[in-house]
């Protein structure tokens, strides 16, 4: 940064602070603090102490009319790459003083650590001001989230402030997908339940089969006709799998009696594998598979039933039943009469989580081993849960309230 | 500010910003607007960056993003018209230096102006989805410089004006053509290609339109590819030294569109120097630079093989049909294969080896060698040529180099059994009279037949080998067996294996007594030996070794032939003999023993006898005499038969007769066995799969086959079918 003896002093508010050249260095160019050491800004740079340029005392100040507090925490942050907030200091102030730097990425990026199922800690709990149940919540890319409610979708930031609201003149939304950061999948209902999940195109379904919408410009470029014996019109999940490059398509309980599971291709416009609990169950009693998600490898779903127990069935086998694998046993059975939500199922990273009544319980491993459960005291029966950026965003029935799950920032030994 | 008084706690900071000068923006945009124009100026060292970047944010922060953003374009807008002023003034050449530097001038400032509203580049931009305070400034540039009415043409044709320059030779200011693309490549990818590179690739075709016309009128097609090739090269590197990379593949397309594929035809075929031309005079350096060229264009390839595929049928079939170079089967040999040398060679250095190039030259040799149907018994001449005893190639590999060679021409002839016809005379013929030059080579020949042709094609020619091996075996157990012998002279009997051998029908001669004695010894020895075989001379095939002392006394041990050697024996005992005697005593067919008698009293130096009259021809009433005065330098005088080495018409259409005799069986069993295993099968499929069983060895003739059917039918091996006359059927 062409500065005699790298080393660089600021004066923040009155405050001075002293640090290295190679230390703002990690702020990046892109940064006020990396404009303010370019060489271009500092032709003639005002130098205290030493006097003249040439001199190896020669200390360059600047002044920077901001709060130190703050300054000095951020400065820490370059330091070390790790975020200490001091508690008295308020978080929002710092996040305004890190977007005043440029460094409000950096603050990201220290906040919280990459997701790991087993270590998460709660967060966060943000209450909803909505009238009535939310239906969905999203996980957004950078750690942001979206709640539907109703006609509205509340939408928060990183930081978890809360965005304007993107509401549709009363009609119900379905769902909501992030195609990136910044933009937005709504999925309302018009006539019959839709659903879209955003994967390399867009489908969607109504009653008689599923659309496929391109995401770059939003024109309809496909449809799947429902063939006789699939019900594909009022699916309850959609899932792209990338490496067979097909969709998995799942009418699960309670919206049919019959679940169906099944692969289509949209090249061939053929349901490759599909699987059907036709004819098995006769009774209320019986295993009913309420929630469906391929997992990672691509090789097999999951399922879950009213008992909570998983189920897996294996795509590389045509006629093969659920593997079922019973945990019941292992669970505190609730109290049957209180109201229940119906279980979810997600993956992330080689661990499989699924929600059921008021916690989520973690599997790991290639058996699937129960290694953790989330549980808030209060709050109520989970209806939705969704893991993006790192976080995991759980949205209660009852209160109306979401909870943010993340994992701290690894150990400092 | 009373009602706002009222509301919750959270927003009470907000109440200090009311109270702010109402003139806020107009200072703060003041502020910014005089550093702005000091940045322009050159003179930012008076500048605080950090109260700058505080002005912008708080003009941000108070919500007067949008008036700022609009403040900011109006503001550079009206530096970059001061600059276009500058720029348009600027005259001849030094334009583009003006228009650089006041570029690099812009680009700074819009450096430091970034840096000061990076706040505003954070925040309200992407929220507002408006372009970047950067991406701004070069917008603003394109809009206001590039592309302002007087400047976007003359850019332009300054631009390709250097470049025509330089193409025609003189020296250009590189770095600065280098840095004007790079600011249109920075203004954007379509900026570039719409305002330089379209029009750049519009004038490059018209240039290059230009010139082929003109090269290709006055040069040579050599020439003409070499002025190609530096057009090229030079296109290539100016890509490199001051475009963007992805012009490279458009310009080099141009030029070859334009040089190249337009004047394709007229190019290769070029009359005195065209693709024709090359070849026959051997120009590898302008083959490989043509084969190289034309790659790049659409059928360039298939265009060149053509034309080669073309020359080299017709020239072949001049070489193959031309009578004058039948006269000697070696050399009409050795000149195919130096023809094949010749484009081999060719299609490595010059065509880098390319496959279909290499089918395109087998084909053509394929199709002009079969055009003379005495090419297998003169590939066969060849080899007998090669291997003979005698020959220059001593050296053995030498010779293995040759027979591969062979290997090539033998590969490409449909007759192929019409030479194991051939071959085998010859062979026979090389191992009888002993002129094998060398075991190996023989036997190195009879290796690749065997790996060209299979098992069959070879299993009589080593037949022979194997009889040669068992007749030594046998006469050394002759005379092992037999010890009353006397003084008897010594024979040395190979025994031939009727079928393996090319035998002619020949009436055994009466031969001498001395002979006769142990010959029918030797016969009585080996029918002792092996039961039920039938043992016949053939005395027209074998040799002797005769020890003569002549009237002057001179002694001397002649080497003659089984006949010669009947006839020389009768002047033991008689000085004079006339001819009508020799033959009624000898029982030699008349057409062997006037050669035989031509060989010994007609060549000079070897004359052992005498005949009277002196005339070249040998009539009935001629008398012959032992020629006393004969002298030779040589102790052993080998005397050879008058014979033709290469086939008399008559022989030839003899064995011609023979291969297709040979063809009927092969044929017939052909289609069996495709019968067998097919039952049913109409005329037009079983030509096709006989054709293709029968193809190693020769192309049978649909006709012939047709023959062969009916043949079959008749003797009932096949029927036709009762319903549909087209089909065949199997008969078991």
């Amino acid at each position: 940064m062409g500065l005699g003896g790298g080393r660089v002093r600021f004066n923040v508010g009155g405050q001075v602070f002293e640090t290295t050249t190679t230390t703002l260095a990690n702020a990046g160019r892109d940064s006020m603090l990396g404009a303010l050491l370019d060489s271009s800004w500092n032709l003639a740079p005002t130098i205290s102490g030493g006097g003249g340029g040439g001199g190896g005392g020669g200390v360059a100040e600047y002044f920077i009319d901001r709060n130190p507090a703050c300054f000095a925490v951020l400065l820490d942050l370059l330091r070390t790459g790790s975020l200490h907030v001091p508690p008295q200091l308020p978080e929002k102030l710092l996040y305004r003083e890190a977007l005043y730097y440029g460094l409000l990425d950096h603050v990201r990026a220290a906040r919280w650590g990459a997701f790991d199922g087993d270590r998460l800690l709660l967060a966060a709990s943000v209450p909803g001001r909505a009238p009535g149940d939310g239906t969905a919540i999203r996980a957004a890319p950078d750690g942001g989230c979206c709640v539907a409610h109703g006609g509205a979708v509340h939408v928060y930031n990183w930081m978890l402030d809360e965005r304007r609201p993107v509401s549709l003149d009363h009609s119900q939304v379905n769902d909501v997908a992030y195609l990136d950061e910044g933009t937005l999948l709504i999925a309302a209902r018009e006539r019959l339940g839709s659903m879209m999940e955003a994967w390399p195109c867009s489908p969607r379904f109504n009653e008689y089969g599923i659309g496929v919408w391109d995401r770059a410009s939003g024109e309809q470029a496909d449809f799947f006709y429902e063939p006789p014996g699939c019900a594909l019109g009022d699916a309850d999940k959609l899932q792209w799998l990338d490496a067979t490059n097909a969709l998995m398509v799942a009418t699960l309980f309670p919206k049919t009696d019959n679940c169906f599971i099944g692969l289509l291709d949209f090249r061939q416009k053929n349901v490759v594998w599909s699987w059907s609990d036709a004819g098995t169950a006769a009774s209320l009693d019986d295993k009913r598979v309420l929630h469906a998600i391929a997992m990672e490898d691509e090789r097999s779903v999951c399922v879950i039933n009213q008992y909570d127990d998983l189920g897996f069935l294996d795509f590389r086998s045509n006629a093969g039943g659920v593997r079922w694998s019973s945990r019941s046993k292992l669970m505190n059975r609730k109290v049957p009469g209180e109201e229940s939500c119906y279980p979810k199922l997600s993956t992330h990273g080689g661990q499989l989580f699924s929600s059921m009544n008021d916690s989520i319980s973690v599997f790991s491993g290639p058996e699937c081993v129960l290694t953790s459960t989330l549980r808030r005291s209060n709050g109520g029966a989970i209806c939705d849960f969704s893991i993006g950026g790192d976080r995991l965003f759980a949205l209660h029935n009852e209160e109306n309230v979401f909870d943010v799950w993340e994992t701290p920032p690894p150990p400092i030994i | 500010m009373s009602s706002q008084k009222k509301r919750s706690s959270r927003i009470e900071p907000f109440r200090h910003r009311v109270e702010t000068d109402p003139n806020f923006f107009e200072k703060a945009w003041r502020k910014l607007e005089d550093a702005i124009g000091e940045i322009y100026n050159h003179n930012a060292s008076g500048l605080s960056f950090e109260e700058l970047y505080r002005t912008a944010y708080n003009m941000v922060l108070h919500k007067h993003g949008p008036k700022l953003y609009d403040k900011l374009t109006e503001n550079m807008k009206g530096h970059l018209q001061e600059m276009r002023t500058s720029i348009e003034a600027a005259q001849g050449g030094l334009f583009l230096e003006e228009l650089q530097r006041k570029w690099d001038d812009h680009n700074k400032a819009l450096q430091m102006i970034r840096d000061i509203l990076m706040y505003m580049d954070r925040t309200f931009i992407p929220t507002n989805k408006k372009t970047g305070v950067f991406d701004l400034g070069l917008e603003l540039w394109r809009d206001t410089i590039v592309r302002s009415a007087k400047i976007h043409g003359r850019l332009l044709d300054t631009l390709l004006d250097l470049i025509h320059r330089e193409r025609m030779g003189e020296v250009i200011n590189r770095s600065l053509m280098r840095s004007t693309t790079k600011m249109l490549m920075d203004l954007g990818s379509s900026v570039y290609q719409d305002d330089f590179e379209r029009p750049f690739l519009e004038v490059s075709a018209s240039f290059y339109s230009g010139e082929s016309q003109r090269f290709i009128e006055c040069c040579a097609c050599g020439e003409y590819l070499k002025k190609a090739q530096q057009r090229l090269d030079e296109e290539a590197e100016r890509v490199s030294q001051y475009m963007d990379a992805k012009t490279d593949e458009k310009i080099t397309a141009v030029v070859v569109k334009e040089m190249l594929a337009n004047h394709m035809q007229r190019l290769i075929l070029m009359d005195n120097s065209g693709l024709v031309n090359m070849l026959v005079e051997d120009r590898f350096e302008d083959l490989t630079r043509m084969y190289s060229l034309f790659q790049r264009v659409h059928d360039g390839h298939s265009t060149i093989k053509s034309v080669m595929t073309s020359h080299v049928k017709e020239t072949g079939r001049n070489m193959v049909t031309d009578p004058e170079r039948l006269k000697d089967p070696v050399d009409f040999v050795q000149k195919l294969l130096n023809e094949k040398d010749k484009y081999d060679s060719i299609v490595t250095t010059s065509f880098s080896n390319d496959k279909s190039f290499q089918n395109a030259l087998n084909s053509s040799f394929e199709y002009f060698i079969n055009l003379n149907n005495r090419c297998p018994e003169f590939i066969s001449l060849y080899v007998d040529d090669k291997l003979r005893k005698g020959m220059k190639e001593a050296n053995e590999e030498a010779v293995e180099t040759v027979l591969d060679k062979v290997m090539m021409l033998f590969r490409y002839l449909q007759e192929k059994d019409l030479f194991e016809k051939y071959y085998k005379q010859h062979l026979a013929k090389r191992l009888l009279s002993g002129k094998a030059a060398s075991d190996d080579s023989e036997r190195s020949m009879l290796v690749k037949l065997k790996t060209e042709c299979g098992y069959q094609f070879t299993s009589k020619l080593e037949g022979m080998f194997t009889d040669l091996k068992t007749s030594q075996d046998t006469t050394q157990g002759f005379y092992a067996a037999s010890s009353d012998l006397g003084d008897a002279p010594t024979i040395s009997v190979q025994i031939l294996t009727t079928g393996s051998w090319p035998t002619q029908p020949c009436s055994p001669c009466s031969l001498p007594p001395e002979i006769l004695g142990v010959s029918e010894m030797f016969r009585g020895y080996y029918l002792g030996t092996h039961n039920g075989r039938r043992l016949t001379w053939q005395t027209n095939m074998g040799t002797a070794d005769i020890k003569a002392v002549f009237g002057n006394g001179s002694k001397h041990e002649l080497n003659v032939s089984t006949y010669q050697m009947c006839v020389l024996m009768l002047f033991n005992l008689v000085d004079c003999l006339t001819y009508r005697d020799i033959e009624q005593t000898t029982a030699i067919p008349a057409v062997d023993l006037k050669r035989c008698l031509q060989s010994l009293a007609l060549v000079k130096g070897k004359n052992v006898l005498r005949k009277e009259p002196m005339s070249r021809d040998i009539s009935d009433n001629d008398n012959f005499y032992v020629n006393d005065k004969f002298t030779s330098k040589l102790f052993k005088v080998k005397i050879g038969t008058v014979a033709t080495q290469k086939e008399s018409e008559p022989e030839k259409m003899e064995t011609r007769q023979r291969v297709e005799e040979d063809r009927k069986p092969q044929i017939e069993a052909a289609i069996v066995r495709i019968m067998k295993s097919r039952r049913v099968l109409d005329h037009n499929s079983i030509v096709t799969e006989v054709t293709k069983q029968l193809q190693p060895r020769f192309m049978p003739n649909p006709v012939v086959i047709k023959k062969r059917i009916e043949s079959l039918i008749e003797r009932e091996f096949l029927e036709r079918d009762k319903n549909d006359r087209k089909l065949y059927l199997y008969l078991a």
